[in-house]
């Protein structure tokens, strides 16, 4: 394809490195039909609610990237205050503290970090946050709740 | 319709309110008041160019500057500070621009604590030389090139040339925020200066920056602001604290240096901000800007939420971080006021009963739409008519004043009285134009008030009809006139006289109102003739300081006129002899008149001219 042909040398080499040496947890493979937009696997982390679910994510670079930051998505449903029904998250690398020096994988990283570490007083989705900060352990329960339901065995 | 109100006086809080704590911030800039003072030549230049009846001529208390101006100060606060930090002039540029080109404040903060600032701003103070090596791998396109094609901030972390350009171009295409950019490497926080940019940058990024740069020592400076006419790339310089905000810039445009509005004296910004978004809020834009953003609470730009969290960073340089819910500081927000989503404000405010009040405030507005109506055709009219009588001005000075002098066979000298006159009648219509706003939001209550206040508006207003009819309609008879008119010179004292006695009307109109109408209060308002009576006693008492400035004003600019009388003296017989109970049956009279829907304005002013103006005159 036209879009293909043209990729920069980065991120060839990008994912080149996402595929020989992939992070622990983490898998990232481009689609056929366009380089830039990436199907990525997160393992929810051990001794998190997330633990032995299996989440989808869309991952797609922009034109401007490296020096724009890359549009990452929840394809799986997630039941997490920094994350919303849209599978959008709250993150600030993948906002104003974006810089072209980071990368696919350390951005894959830092939403895998996320998982483990749940901010609720940063919150995207409300609902999830209150109910975070006036009952973790039922919280916590939802989202197990919800990584059985919905990001396991399909 | 609902929330507009709210809003505005929100809003008018607080700015207020974040004024307060601006300002307050640091006190110790009595150095660049200094600095101030060497510009006042500036002052000069422009005061002669622009010969608009100023009040406060006599003391102006701000400074226009032009780009050349903006950059020879930059220059000169950057040498300062280089020199007396010994650093770099892009160090110390870094530092001002931090520090929002506060010199004082740079150097209190570089001798409390040096380390903590080169931190905060990102200044090395050893600078990382390159890695020692043949060839380094770029940290954004992961390319291996030769030591010399790459390049680093002090820090030393390597970027190829290609990359940096990218990173400066993304950066300094998003806004000012590139003054403050760092190494990309997201562990380093070390600033990348001008001189970087210019090695690096395109050209056209660089002129960009450049720009931002020079902009920034305005937009960044409590004590300076751009003109916001259209296409005025004058800033203005002003003394904070020291009285009127009406600025006149170089341009010829006057607005208020506090809320960059219009000049709106005697009224108030918050008055005036109130005004404004009523009127507008009819309009499409007003009604999206209302119905899906929130101004910043703290730079007032309005911020469309369009995705994401609660927690909103305003866009540099204002960096602001609060809630989108009850707009106050994130800082606030956590555990320690039992979360964000609890947002207990809004709870405790509807305790309060807050929220009713609103309702209460929706529903009368529903009520004072005619009222409404009323206030706002006098204000839109008084503006087209000032619109008109600009161009009219402009025109006179363009063309006719040259026929006039041929006709009359009079130096253009000596017609100077006729600019004078339209300048007079510019301004007049200006004030008068706000007193309509003022009046539209003066308690209905104050019975004493509002009818001190419409007796002064009224007063006012018929001896600026007096005065616009004369400058435009009878001067048009002289200027159709075949050859030299012989009551010309008539002309000339009648049309001086009006000049002076509206101005002094107006005077006491803008006095009475930025003292809040305080007369009435002093004398316990509701009797008539107390109330009359203290229009007399308090303008003369102010016209006994201002007769002078009156006096000596008057001898210098009008030292070729014939008239050799003195404006306050008109002003004496106009309204101070009159016995109390006469002003005020005046009054009764165009109320009486104005309730069977009689003009008023023309009548008044005829009662007045012809019966003891022209006494005063002859």
């Amino acid at each position: 394809m036209a879009t293909n042909s043209n990729l920069p040398r980065r991120i060839i080499k990008e994912t080149q490195r996402l595929l020989s040496e992939p992070a622990p947890g983490i898998s990232a493979s481009p689609s056929e039909e366009n380089m830039r937009y990436f199907n990525v696997m997160i393992l929810g982390p051990a001794q998190s609610p997330y633990e032995g679910g299996v989440f989808k994510l869309e991952l797609f670079l922009p034109e401007e990237y490296p020096m724009a930051p890359p549009k990452v998505r929840f394809l799986t449903k997630i039941y997490h205050p920094n994350i919303d029904k849209l599978g959008r998250i709250c993150l600030d690398i993948l906002k104003d503290k974006w810089s072209p020096a980071l990368q696919i994988r350390t951005v894959l990283l830092s939403i895998q970090a996320l998982l483990s570490a749940p901010n609720p007083d940063d919150p995207l989705s409300e609902n999830i946050a209150k109910h975070w900060k006036s009952n973790e352990v039922e919280a916590v329960e939802t989202a197990k709740e919800w990584t059985r339901v919905y990001a396991t065995g399909a | 319709m609902d929330s507009e109100d709210e809003m505005s006086m929100h809003d008018a809080n607080d700015a207020e309110s974040l004024d307060d704590d601006f300002y307050s911030g640091d006190g110790a800039d009595s150095d660049e008041a200094d600095i101030t003072m060497d510009y006042e030549f500036i002052d000069n230049d422009s005061d002669d160019s622009d010969d608009f009846p100023s009040h406060h001529r006599s003391q102006l208390n701000y400074t226009v500057l032009g780009e050349a101006d903006i950059l020879q100060r930059q220059e000169e606060y950057i040498t300062q500070v280089s020199m007396v930090l010994s650093i770099s002039r892009i160090a110390a540029s870094i530092l001002l621009r931090h520090y929002n080109w506060c010199v004082s404040r740079v150097n209190d903060e570089w001798f409390a604590d040096e380390e903590k600032v080169r931190r905060v701003v990102g200044l090395l103070e050893y600078p990382v030389p390159l890695p020692d090596a043949k060839e380094v791998t770029c940290g954004i396109c992961f390319e291996m090139y030769p030591c010399d094609m790459m390049r680093s901030a002090a820090c030393g972390h390597p970027f190829c040339v290609t990359c940096w350009q990218g990173y400066m171009s993304s950066s300094i295409n998003d806004g000012p925020g590139c003054l403050m950019l760092r190494c990309p490497d997201p562990s380093c926080c070390a600033a990348v200066g001008q001189d970087m940019i210019n090695a690096l940058a395109l050209r056209e990024d660089k002129d960009k920056y450049k720009r931002y740069f020079l902009r920034s020592f305005i937009e960044d400076n409590r004590k300076t602001k751009w003109c916001p006419a259209p296409g005025c790339e004058f800033a203005v310089d002003f003394i904070v604290g020291s009285g009127s905000y009406d600025v006149n810039c170089r341009c010829s445009y006057s607005f208020c240096w506090n809320c960059t509005e219009e000049a709106h004296r005697p009224v108030d910004c918050g008055t005036v901000a109130k005004w404004i978004l009523k009127n507008s809020a009819e309009s499409e834009n007003m009604n999206w800007i209302l119905a899906n953003s929130k101004p910043c609470p703290k730079c007032k730009r309005p911020i469309e939420k369009n995705q994401g969290c609660m927690h909103i960073t305003c866009t540099p340089p204002c960096k602001y971080e609060f809630c989108w819910l009850c707009l106050g500081a994130w800082s606030d927000h956590g555990e320690r006021t039992g979360g964000f989503y609890a947002c207990n404000r809004y709870e405790a405010a509807k305790q309060e009963g807050v929220y009713d009040e609103a309702e209460k405030r929706r529903e009368m507005a529903k009520n004072s739409l005619e009222r409404y109506t009323h206030y706002y055709e006098r204000w839109a009219t008084n503006q087209s008519s000032r619109q008109k009588a600009l161009a009219d001005l402009s025109q006179m000075q363009a063309v006719h004043l040259e026929k006039l002098s041929d006709i009359q066979s009079q130096p253009e000298s000596q017609l100077k009285f006729i600019i004078e006159a339209w300048l007079q009648i510019v301004e007049c219509r200006r004030v008068l134009k706000w007193t309509y706003a003022y009046g539209f939001y003066l308690p209905e209550h104050e019975q004493a008030k509002r009818q001190f206040f419409e007796y002064l508006q009224g007063e006012a207003e018929s001896g600026l009809e007096r005065l616009h009819q004369c400058a435009e309609k009878e001067l048009q008879g002289y200027l159709n006139a075949e050859g030299p008119s012989k009551d010309f010179n008539e002309f000339r004292t009648k049309l001086a006289g009006l000049t002076s006695v509206t101005r002094n009307y107006f005077e006491n109109l803008v006095r009475a109102l930025e003292n809040g109408l305080s007369d009435v209060d002093s004398h316990g308002a509701c009797s008539r003739a107390a109330s009359s009576k203290s229009l007399g006693g308090g303008s003369s008492k102010a016209r006994g300081t201002r007769g002078k400035a009156a006096a000596s004003k008057s001898s210098s600019s009008r030292m070729d006129d014939s008239g050799h009388w003195s404006s306050s003296l008109l002003w004496k017989n106009l309204v101070s002899d009159r016995p109390a109970g006469a002003v005020m049956k005046l009054a009764d009279t165009v109320k009486t008149m104005l309730d069977v829907g009689l003009p008023v304005g023309h009548i008044l002013g005829q009662m007045r001219t012809e019966g003891r103006w022209k006494d005063a005159t002859r």
